[in-house]
């Protein structure tokens, strides 16, 4: 039976269950080489755990609204910063085995960016927030700016892997998942949150955000600690079949 | 207060359209995690539709020389009718192109994972003329569209789209060569 409290004790188990998954997830990674291959995203995940449990320690202290979100602000732009560093890991790790692909696609991603970032801006120019105090509507819609580039960049991604035909790592595959799916909540509750002020929106927007969290944790944990596929001998055709593409290719090559 | 309502108004329409584009782009992300549990990439398909694509027809559709043939010696109505013509068959070529690129490019994957290093040299080779052929029938794509649209104008030469598919069978033979003598090897995507 639920208690009269449940909307509190929900919003605390979904403040400390991430926290709790993403320090024990750290701890495991620590310990194996993968730091090494996606150091940037090994930094935000350990950032994500301070940044908790400072924001979780302030608000059991009682400290006042107003030094909350100072302190929630402060700690935000070195979110967005390392973020957009684990969009690089990924899009360097997708494309890794393809010197042409290191150039081209990679020049394609700045293409998007830039479109993305001069959108943010036309978007923070037309609605610029409508909450108070004014410096806080502005770092919701820098969020909210941050995250549509981050949210088209990893949808850029995960389209230009299937134009190509690029296979992905499970592990870079399950950090875009989580990334992405983090991106596009944000980008929404931030949409709202710079023009919907009230108490009950910011509670509702709140929870959504937290669980939000706690759901990519799960996918971080669940992508990341199973090991990556092995390449395992498989007979997609008969041999048979095999050498009559030859011959097809032949007579194609003839032609 | 008119105008408070009138500022806010954009403000709001802007805050709904950017939650819609994060639905939207959750879907889209959603469909894509599932996407990549049920289908590995059939191999099979991606040489089927290589074989089926013609391109000495695909050549003749976008030779330059016959373009100016047709332009000299048709009514502009009819011309005009048969470069669209022309042109959305050409595109439709490019467009299994790609497709089959992108097949052959998942097969050059697979095969550069293999332990013997002759099949995992020559899937690297695959996999990257596989990226260069899908990108140039995505700009053949393009111009070949710009045709079926304005007809009248010069066609751009696609010759790179021709090259670039020669070489790719030539890369997928070779696989094809190596892999039947040692045994086709592959391997799974995330």
């Amino acid at each position: 039976m639920l208690s009269g409290n449940w909307p509190s004790e929900l919003s605390q188990f979904l403040w400390v269950a991430p926290t709790v998954l993403l320090g024990g997830l750290a701890v495991v990674l620590g310990k194996r080489p993968f730091y090494r291959e996606f150091p940037c995203f090994f930094a935000y995940v350990l950032y994500v755990v301070a940044d908790n449990i400072l924001l979780y320690a302030l608000l059991k202290v009682k400290v006042s609204g107003n030094h909350y979100a100072y302190a929630w602000a402060a700690t935000l732009l070195p979110s967005i910063a390392l973020r957009f560093g684990v969009i690089d890991e990924v899009a360097k790790n997708l494309f890794r085995e393809s010197q042409f692909l290191k150039v081209a696609a990679r020049r394609s991603l700045q293409v998007i960016t830039g479109l993305l970032l001069g959108t943010g801006i036309l978007f923070a120019v037309w609605a610029p927030g409508n909450t108070r105090p004014q410096w806080f509507a502005s770092v919701m819609v820098v969020n909210r700016g941050a995250a549509m580039v981050q949210t088209g960049l990893l949808l850029s991604l995960l389209l230009f892997s299937r134009f190509l035909g690029l296979s992905w790592r499970r592990h870079a595959f399950g950090i875009t998942l989580g990334l992405g799916i983090l991106a596009s909540v944000d980008l929404a509750t931030y949409a709202l949150r710079a023009e919907f002020a009230g108490r009950n929106w910011t509670r509702f927007l709140n929870f959504i955000l937290t669980g939000t969290y706690f759901v990519c944790a799960s996918i971080w944990t669940r992508y990341l600690l199973v090991p990556e596929l092995k390449p395992v001998p498989v007979t997609v055709v008969p041999d048979e079949e095999v050498e009559t593409w030859n011959k097809e290719l032949q007579h194609l090559l003839r032609q | 207060m008119e105008q408070g309502i009138a500022t806010l108004a954009p403000a709001m329409i802007a805050a709904w359209f950017l939650v819609v584009v994060g639905l939207i782009a959750l879907a889209v992300l959603l469909y894509a995690a599932m996407r990549s549990r049920t289908s590995p990439g059939d191999l099979e398909e991606a040489v089927q539709a290589f074989r089926s694509l013609d391109i000495e027809a695909f050549r003749n559709l976008v030779d330059s020389d016959e373009e100016a043939f047709l332009r000299d010696h048709l009514p502009l109505r009819k011309f005009r009718e048969i470069k669209r013509q022309q042109a959305w068959a050409a595109f439709l070529y490019a467009w299994e192109a790609g497709r089959a690129a992108t097949g052959l490019a998942m097969l050059g994957q697979a095969a550069q994972r293999s332990s013997d290093p002759k099949i995992a040299a020559s899937g690297a080779q695959a996999a990257e003329n596989a990226f260069r052929l899908r990108v140039q029938t995505f700009k053949a794509g393009l111009i070949l569209l710009a045709g079926v649209l304005f007809p009248d104008l010069q066609s751009r030469p696609i010759p790179a789209l021709v090259d670039q598919y020669e070489r790719s069978a030539e890369t997928l033979f070779l696989i094809g060569r190596v892999s039947s003598a040692r045994g086709l090897v592959g391997s799974k995507s995330a």
